[in-house]
C-alpha cells in the first residue's frame, strides 16, 4: 500500500495547483469584466474549481496518510514479542534486517557471569554418555 | 487498581509512544497546511473555513485510523475503535490532530485566500 502513496499525492498536488490557477483566473477574469458590463459580477467561483479542489485535498489526505509512517505498539510485551519475531525473521534470511534489532535485554541475558558451568558441564557429561551407548 | 500498580503489571514503551505521537503530528501539520491552500482557493470565510478544516482533519483522523491503526490492532483481536494497542489515550488520536494543525492551517488560509481573490 506504501507505494501508492507518492502517486496520489503527486496527483494531488497537480490538481490543485491546477484549481488554483483556474480559481486566480475567475476572479481576474469576472472583475475585468464586472468593470466592462453593467451586471454585477458573480463571485462563486463555477462547479468544477469546487469538485476538483475538494477531490485534490482527498487524494492529498489518502496519499499522505499512506506515507506516514509506520506505528509501534506501546505495550511492553508486545512490542517486545513483535522485535523478537522480527529478529529471527531476518536471522532467517527472509525478512528485511533494518529495524530487526532484538530483544534489548539479550547482552544482559547472554552475561557469562550468570552461566551455571557445574550445570552445562552435567549437561555434557549426560550428552557424552548418551553418544557412547 | 492504582494507575502505577498497572503500570508495573503492563509496562509501557516510552520511545514507541513518542515515534507513534510524532507520526502523528508530523501528518497533521502536513495536511493541515494543504486544507488551508484548498480553503484559500475555495474563497472561504469566517465559520464555513473552520468548518471545512475540522471535517477534513476528522476524515484524515479517520483514514489515519483506518489504513494505519485497524490492520494491527483488529488482528490482535481488539475492537474497532480500540486504540490501546498505538496510543495512550483514545482522545490523543481522535481530537489532539485539530490543535495541533490550526496554526498552519490559518496561515496558508489567509495566504492563498490573498492571493487568488486579490
Amino acid at each position: 500500500m506504501a507505494w501508492l502513496s507518492r502517486p496520489l499525492t503527486l496527483v494531488g498536488l497537480v490538481l490543485l495547483a491546477h484549481g488554483c490557477y483556474s480559481a486566480h483566473e475567475h476572479t481576474v477574469l469576472s472583475s475585468t469584466s464586472a468593470q466592462h458590463s453593467t451586471s454585477p459580477s458573480t463571485a462563486a467561483l463555477p462547479l468544477d474549481i469546487y469538485i476538483e479542489t475538494a477531490v485534490a485535498t482527498f487524494l492529498l489526505c489518502v496519499g499522505l496518510v499512506l506515507g506516514s509512517g509506520t506505528l509501534k505498539p506501546i505495550e511492553w510485551h508486545t512490542w517486545a514479542g513483535k522485535i523478537e519475531r522480527e529478529a529471527d525473521r531476518s536471522l532467517s534470511g527472509s525478512g528485511d534486517a533494518d529495524d530487526a534489532t532484538g530483544n534489548p535485554f539479550s547482552a544482559l541475558e547472554a552475561r557469562s557471569g550468570f552461566i551455571n558451568i557445574h550445570k552445562l558441564h552435567g549437561d555434557f557429561v549426560k550428552y557424552s554418555q548418551q553418544l557412547g551407548k | 487498581m492504582s494507575s502505577e500498580q498497572e503500570l508495573q503489571i503492563n509496562p509501557v514503551v516510552q520511545d514507541s509512544v513518542v515515534h507513534n505521537s510524532k507520526v502523528l503530528t508530523n501528518l497533521h501539520s502536513l495536511t493541515a497546511s494543504l486544507f488551508g491552500v484548498s480553503a484559500g482557493i475555495l474563497g472561504l470565510e469566517s465559520y464555513y473555513g473552520f468548518l471545512f478544516y475540522i471535517v477534513f482533519s476528522l476524515i484524515t483522523t479517520i483514514l489515519f485510523y483506518t489504513f494505519q491503526l485497524a490492520p494491527g490492532s483488529l488482528a490482535e483481536g481488539r475492537s474497532v475503535v480500540d486504540t490501546s494497542r498505538y496510543y495512550k489515550g483514545a482522545l490523543d488520536l481522535w481530537t489532539g490532530g485539530i490543535t495541533n494543525g490550526l496554526p498552519g492551517f490559518i496561515l496558508t488560509w489567509t495566504l492563498f485566500y490573498g492571493l487568488v481573490r486579490a
